[in-house]
């Protein structure tokens, strides 16, 4: 249900598991999925998440938060008194310390901010994923992620061989 | 950090489809939490009504990854990286061939020099990538890579030409391979069959057809099989346009750097008579455009069941000695590139540490196509060239951030050598258009001086 308060207009969230997240609309409208649905006028009752539990729905709240546009968000940093580079900067910290979390949850974050479309959310969660394939072997990315080698013997032989010049 | 716990996870997100895969992980990571050997997996796994007990820990990594996320976090990569991640599995490798057969992969590639090395044996090239300046080695399909001339590099295609002359399009990432037309169906070729009724010998004419009917410029020749292809091509090219039939294989040869062309799929080469003394192409916009020594610029639509030519511009010099490239330029005209080699040496095969040719001097100028004039520009800002036997390329650095700014990057495409200095010291090198100076690529030079050394765009499209 859309309410209002202090004069925001305010979005409830819901996630399967049964939990409701009250957010102001502008918050929520960083997923451009929920802000389709704003526009189409289908967020009179509250939305529900079909498949992001309350854990991750409630991280991705939080990532949205910080990345919302100042203008309008309560508590957020006043832009007239600190400079758009220090901004960014502080940003970039703290979306280091935001991404510091298990793969698990990374993976549900990818996921929840494909589904959501927030791209800026989508563009952190995969970073992550590629500097882990970029920095590590073979073994060390299967047991980052927990991908099974599930090649034959003799399969890998040939993908290996195929592949060879980019293992140097 | 939050934890994640184990039961909502397995409970809210798709798992792995197959249950034992599944088990096997849930498993492992057990083990690993009770500090148990691996080897305790299997035992476990013989056991078929085995429930996984609900433990609430920080274990991760069940959920997979859906397909097509994991296509838009491949488009990201690197070739090498992308290439190293469809060998870590086989659904990762699933991701992959659909990135390349999508043509969903469009990471602008900054080009690598391709080459050779005579000690490295003779089906292996390496890429020297001028964004991490180390080289890579590839193994290549056969026939062996250094017994192909190289004669045109598009889009992450090479075009080489064979013992028997006859021409490929390879992809050296990919390793696919397509042959083009024979030779034999080249307008000035034709095929000499011994008494066993086998190919032998190729019959070359030296005719064109002018503006004043046929002209034969001397006696036709008969050339062995591998000496035609020293004569014959010039430069080549793959362009896509999907309203003249797709790929389109662009060839400049002799006699007279003439012009054929075949689409992907034909059984034979059009000749496009009337012009000669090309020496450079691009496509762009639905038209072949093409320069000619003396400067001249002819469009040719190649859509229609009839070729339909249009001039650019007329001739804009008289002299021959310069190499003539042509570009699309920065803002979208055309761009006209002059080299200007001097010759140093003529001593035939003199060794590999005597230069046969040395840039001396790069022109740069813009078509303007409605005056039908050319204007020299000094500089080009934050723009590089790429010039040589490939397509000519004018990249920016703001995305290509490893070139270095109006410099131009030049590889050999003196025709010279082709009739006897292939051991010569090849001219390679990076020229400053601020003040035409040069400098060297790397130090010492990794590659053998034949097949000679080609720009090429690393790219994984196939054909």
């Amino acid at each position: 249900m859309a309410t209002r308060e202090a004069g925001k207009k305010m979005i409830m969230l819901k996630s399967p598991d049964g939990m409701e997240f009250e957010v102001e609309e502008a918050v929520a409208m960083e997923s451009q999925t929920i802000r389709k649905m704003i526009e189409d006028d289908c967020a009179d009752t509250a939305i529900l998440i079909p498949n992001i539990n309350s854990k991750i729905l409630s991280r991705v709240i939080e990532y949205c938060n910080k990345h919302v546009p100042t203008t309008g968000a309560t508590g957020a940093a006043a832009s007239d008194t600190v400079a758009p580079a220090a901004l960014a900067e502080d940003l970039k910290i703290w979306d280091a310390e935001f991404i510091k979390v298990n793969r698990a949850t990374r993976f549900n974050l990818i996921q929840a901010a494909s589904y959501l479309n927030i791209k800026g959310l989508l563009d952190l969660t995969s970073q992550t994923t590629i500097d882990t394939i970029s920095d590590n072997s073979l073994e060390e990315i299967r047991s980052f992620l927990s991908t099974k080698n599930d090649y034959l013997p003799e399969e890998e032989q040939t993908i290996r061989r195929e592949n060879q010049w980019a293992f140097q | 950090m939050e934890a994640c716990s184990l039961a909502r996870t397995i409970g809210l997100w798709s798992l792995p489809t197959h249950p034992r895969m599944f088990l096997s992980q849930v498993f492992r990571v057990l083990l690993k939490l009770l500090g148990l050997p691996p080897s305790l997996l299997k035992k476990f796994l013989k056991h078929e009504h085995i429930h996984p007990p609900h433990m609430e820990s920080e274990v991760g990594g069940l959920p997979e990854l859906p397909h097509e996320l994991l296509v838009d976090i491949f488009a990201l990569l690197d070739i090498p990286d992308l290439k190293r991640a469809s060998s870590v599995c086989s659904s990762w490798r699933s991701v992959y061939t659909s990135l390349c057969s999508l043509g969903l992969y469009k990471r602008p590639q900054t080009p690598c020099l391709f080459y050779t090395s005579e000690s490295a044996g003779e089906s292996v090239a390496f890429l020297y990538s001028l964004a991490e300046k180390r080289s890579y080695k590839l193994t290549l399909p056969e026939p062996p890579i250094r017994s192909r001339h190289l004669i045109g590099s598009t889009n992450g295609w090479l075009v080489t030409a064979d013992e028997r002359s006859e021409m490929h399009l390879l992809n050296p990432i990919t390793c696919q391979q397509i042959a083009l037309p024979l030779v034999i169906t080249i307008e000035h070729v034709t095929p000499i069959f011994d008494e066993a009724g086998a190919l032998c010998e190729y019959h070359y004419s030296r005719h064109t057809y002018g503006p004043y009917g046929l002209c034969t410029a001397d006696r036709p020749s008969i050339l062995a099989l591998d000496e035609l292809r020293s004569y014959l091509y010039v430069k080549a090219f793959v362009f896509y346009d999907a309203s003249a039939g797709g790929h389109i294989v662009v060839l400049i040869h002799n006699p007279f750097g003439q012009l054929s062309f075949a689409r992907l799929g034909d059984d034979k080469w059009t000749w496009l008579p009337q012009h000669s003394f090309f020496h450079d192409c691009i496509y762009k916009d639905g038209l072949l455009y093409a320069v000619t020594a003396q400067g001249k610029i002819l469009a040719f639509n190649l859509r229609g069941p009839v070729v339909t030519t249009e001039l650019i511009m007329d001739i804009a010099k008289d002299i021959l000695d310069e190499n003539i490239y042509i570009v699309q330029a920065p803002c979208g005209g055309l761009l006209q590139v002059w080299r200007t080699q001097e010759a140093s040496q003529y001593v035939e095969d003199a060794g590999p540490a005597i230069d046969l040719t040395n840039t001396r001097d790069i022109k740069i100028f813009k078509v303007e196509t409605t005056a039908e004039k050319l204007v020299g520009i000094d500089s080009l800002d934050d723009h590089v060239l790429l010039l040589g036997h490939n397509q000519t390329l004018c990249l920016s650095v703001e995305e290509y951030p490893h070139l270095k700014a109006n410099h131009a990057y030049f590889t050999d495409d003196c025709e010279l050598y082709l009739f006897g200095w292939k051991n010569n010291r090849r001219d390679i090198g990076i020229c400053d258009l601020a003040n035409n100076t040069c400098e060297e690529l790397v130090s010492p030079q990794p590659w053998s001086n034949w097949p000679n050394p080609i720009w090429i765009t690393p790219s994984l499209t196939r054909l």
